[in-house]
């Protein structure tokens, strides 16, 4: 599993059939900074600190083997203290907490 | 899954069986790495994409059986050329 902070919702009204009305959430990785499409069954808001898996696990994570994720948040980070590069608010957080 | 911009059609009319007769995209990352996927959607070209990527490709082009490791899943209703490069 993978350390991600949620970024944006993303809205693809086109989508194949077996994605569902599951939601999208833009997330970027903790380090690298890159941005990935994650699935979010939790309910995460904009700015969280999730964790997330891939591969199959991200399938069996959807909610169903037959679902076609390859990330899928399984968590959100109550404290996480280590302010990522930049990111005032996380830095100023007294006690590592971020999550809002 | 990662989010892409369709760069174009892609014709290959002498492919494998277990293609069947899937469209085929050129795609682009936000650094300009070009891919192909498999798009059950019809996406046209210019529109920015969720792709997915390794066993969950199969499952999202409607049939295990196929073999692509990049499916496009759905096309994004608003996502700008800044926010995908940031």
């Amino acid at each position: 599993m993978r350390i991600f902070r949620v970024e944006a919702t993303l809205v693809a009204t086109a989508r194949i059939g077996n994605l569902d009305h599951h939601r999208l959430l833009v997330v970027t990785e903790r380090g690298s900074g890159s941005k990935q499409v994650a699935v979010d069954p939790v309910g995460c808001k904009i700015g969280d600190w999730v964790i997330a898996c891939g591969s199959s696990a991200a399938r069996d994570a959807a909610g169903s083997k037959d679902y076609p994720s390859d990330l899928t948040i399984v968590g959100i980070i109550d404290y996480w203290d280590e302010a990522s590069p930049g990111d005032a608010r996380a830095a100023g957080a007294s006690g590592g907490e971020v999550r809002r | 899954m990662n989010i892409h911009r369709v760069k174009s059609d892609l014709v290959a009319t002498y492919r494998t069986p277990s293609l069947a007769d899937k469209s085929l995209r050129v795609v682009e990352d936000h650094s300009g790495n070009l891919e192909v996927a498999l798009d059950p959607v019809g996406a046209k070209p210019g529109d920015f994409v969720i792709t997915i990527g390794i066993t969950a490709a199969r499952i999202a082009a409607g049939d295990p059986r196929i073999t692509t490791d990049l499916t496009i899943g759905g096309i994004i209703d608003h996502w700008s050329e800044e926010r995908w490069r940031d």
